[in-house]
């Protein structure tokens, strides 16, 4: 072999061995477990509601009654510092003379520049990860550009057709005699940094007599909703912190193999956290490493007063998610029937 | 295997009607011991019986700020509040208001309230308070301030400026090797009562190991904020040219002398190391504070962290290990670490991104 050969090839090992080192991605299996739906599932949790499962929820209905469980999406609601959505109204017909043939046919449209992660909303399975990885140890980097993700996208989920579950956690802590409220909501909420346990959420079904089933999905009213619904005077109080569950909830209803956890705050989980050195771990532990979605900013205060005066806490939960490719989450809109 | 009394016997008769009662009332302890077990299973966390814990903080007066760092005293409770969730404790808050005589009444009252533990943070006399408290059983856990007879958990001022000194020195020999380069610490450097003195010694001596040759200028603003100016203001007019190491004793501090190093036009002369990481320093992802991810530039390369606002967090397991009858170091030290743009959200991580 030539000597200019011999660069060439060094030149080339050192690249392979240590290039690829310096550019080398996380290695995603040592850092979560693999989807039980195999390699290539993007769909996660919602997996988990089949024919039968949705078949079964259709039971919840009995009387037709449906309870809304969405906020408001407008201008006011509780959003953090850079986040925003705004509406343009395109309403150019209705200026004189815009009107169109002999029907004087006018119209109306929206521009809709938003976040997604805005009002009730849905996280998707690629909107948590650890480091570069996500839901089912993917190497994100390698799917993601400028517009989108090129997986785990909202498009990949099965509908959310299936039985959803309140749990009352206002009612758990008062009959246990813990409840500690915050004198700014109109209505009893339990405090920011309240840490929702497994038991807690074990005595809320103990109340109303359920047994999660896999493939639901469980919303827990906290109150703390009361905050956003009187935007915008308790922005800021809204989003300082939040009750929520802490990993021990997040451990117990991850073995119950639910699809999705919503509450009536911004992050379902505690804040501020049990250990101030993890950052939203219980985001972690639900979708990055389960594929269990979280629901939040639910609006959750009418569904706890039709159970509280019915003694049932199951409906049909009726939830839109579009199939909006590539999306890491959206705005949802969300409709208990019972 | 099974044993037959005969039932001829008296005594046999006797005990096995006693047996017979033994058994149902075992019986009956198992089954109510099942159910106590079912619903202890099903009661939420916390509905056990908790530790009292009593807290004597320094001082709740609001604003006032405690060991020479940015932290105020209610910052340090707030942290106990936080870490509490963890824990079967209960804690009953006192606060010492810097007064011996206010100290004292406050342990009393903890006394007569027959709490489990105290934690004593007061910087006064705290020998009557040691002995009225082992009077009455209560074991003692020391915050900053020794109490007779406690363990002690403390900030580590030596050598939280050691690792500030190391930072600087780090900077200069990796960014300006070879140039002329002076260094100033500014603050109270003074505050003997915050061992305010121990964290500039800490500083001197880290710059000393590593740029033997370097001179350092002590500039005492004697706890007036409004000297960092005009002090750091004559320091860069003596030194016109070479380059300048400055160590604030604290972030506000820090943060004045950034702008008086601005005003004077040295920025690209200077660097700043910082003590405590408060927030006023710090913040989450839309403060955009002066310590930020995205704010790398800055010649603040850093501060090193007293976690005040994490006390609760670093104190409670030692109480929970003294509750429990475990064997305690006479001191356990504040864990300090330099906090940069580079390490802020992992020390730090915020909460305000949704």
């Amino acid at each position: 072999m030539k000597p200019r050969a011999i660069v060439a090839v060094a030149a080339a090992l050192i690249v392979f061995t240590f290039g690829s080192a310096a550019y080398g991605q996380t290695d995603c299996k040592a850092l979560m477990p693999a989807s039980p739906w195999g390699p290539n599932d993007q769909t996660g949790a919602t997996n988990r509601i089949t024919p039968a499962v949705t078949k079964a929820a259709a039971a919840e209905i009995q009387s037709g009654k449906v309870v809304t469980m969405s906020y408001p999406l407008t201008d006011g609601i509780p959003l953090f510092g850079s986040r925003f959505t705004k509406t343009i109204l395109t309403a150019t017909t209705l200026a004189p003379g815009g009107a169109l043939g002999e029907n004087q046919l006018t119209y109306m449209e929206d521009t809709w520049l938003s976040q997604s992660h805005v009002g009730t909303h849905l996280d998707g399975l690629g909107h948590i990860g650890r480091k570069d990885c996500y839901f089912n140890q993917t190497p994100m980097g390698k799917f993601i550009n400028q517009n989108n993700m090129t997986k785990l996208g909202l498009e990949h989920l099965k509908p959310f057709a299936t039985r959803g579950v309140l749990v009352d956690m206002v009612k758990v802590y008062q009959q246990a005699n813990k409840f500690k409220g915050n004198s700014a909501c109109k209505k009893p909420c339990l405090d920011k940094g309240t840490v929702i346990t497994g038991a807690d959420i074990q005595a809320g079904l103990k109340m109303y007599n359920v047994t999660l089933r896999e493939g639901d999905i469980v919303i827990i009213h906290t109150g703390w909703g009361d905050l956003f619904e009187q935007f915008p005077a308790q922005n800021a109080l809204y989003n300082s912190g939040e009750p929520g569950i802490g990993k021990d909830a997040a451990t117990w209803l991850i073995s119950q193999k639910i699809v999705a956890v919503g509450t009536d705050t911004w992050a379902v989980e505690v804040i501020p956290g049990e250990d101030p050195k993890q950052a939203f771990i219980v985001h972690n532990m639900l979708i990055t490493d389960n594929g269990i979605h979280i629901i939040e900013n639910v609006r959750t205060d009418l569904m706890a007063a039709e159970a509280a005066a019915t003694g049932r806490a199951t409906f049909f939960f009726n939830m839109t998610v579009p199939k909006a490719v590539g999306l890491t989450g959206n705005f949802v809109a969300i409709e208990g029937i019972r | 295997m099974k044993h037959r009394t005969p039932a001829s016997s008296p005594w046999g008769r006797r005990r096995s009607r006693f047996s017979r009662f033994a058994r149902r009332r075992a019986v009956w302890a198992g089954g109510l011991a099942v159910a106590l077990a079912l619903v202890s299973g099903l009661t939420p966390a916390g509905a056990q019986r908790p530790y009292v814990i009593a807290f004597a903080n320094l001082t709740e007066e609001p604003g006032v700020t405690v060991e020479g760092t940015g932290f105020t005293g209610r910052e340090v409770r707030e942290s106990f509040v936080l870490a509490a969730r963890a824990y079967p404790v209960e804690i009953v808050y006192y606060d010492n208001a810097r007064d011996d005589a206010r100290a004292l009444a406050n342990a009393e009252a903890a006394v007569a309230r027959k709490v489990d533990l105290y934690i004593q943070y007061h910087r006064g006399d705290n020998v009557a308070i040691a002995e009225k408290l082992k009077a009455a059983g209560i074991p003692i856990l020391a915050l900053n301030y020794p109490v007779p007879g406690a363990p002690l958990y403390s900030a580590d001022n030596p050598a939280a400026g050691r690792i500030a000194g190391e930072a600087l020195a780090q900077f200069a020999m990796r960014s300006w090797r070879g140039q002329p380069m002076t260094a100033a610490i500014i603050g109270y450097l003074s505050a003997t009562a915050d061992r305010v003195p121990e964290r500039v010694q800490g500083v001197a001596a880290a710059l000393a190991q590593r740029l033997p040759s370097l001179h350092v200028t002590m500039l005492d603003t004697k706890g007036n904020p409004a000297q960092i100016g005009p002090l750091l203001g004559r320091f860069l007019a003596g030194h016109p040219t070479g380059k300048l190491l400055l160590a604030a004793t604290d972030d506000t501090t820090a943060l004045a002398m950034k702008a008086a190093v601005e005003a004077g036009g040295r920025v690209h002369d200077s660097v700043i190391v910082s003590h405590g990481v408060d927030r006023s320093i710090h913040g989450g992802m839309n403060d955009r504070k002066e310590i930020d991810p995205s704010n790398r530039g800055s010649i603040v390369i850093g501060s090193v962290a007293f976690l005040l606002d994490r006390y609760g967090y670093e104190v409670l397991p030692l109480a929970m290990r003294i509750l429990k009858g475990e064997a305690m170091p006479v001191r356990v030290a504040t864990r300090h670490v330099l906090v940069t743009a580079s390490n802020v959200f992992i020390e730090y991580p915020p909460y305000d991104m949704n």
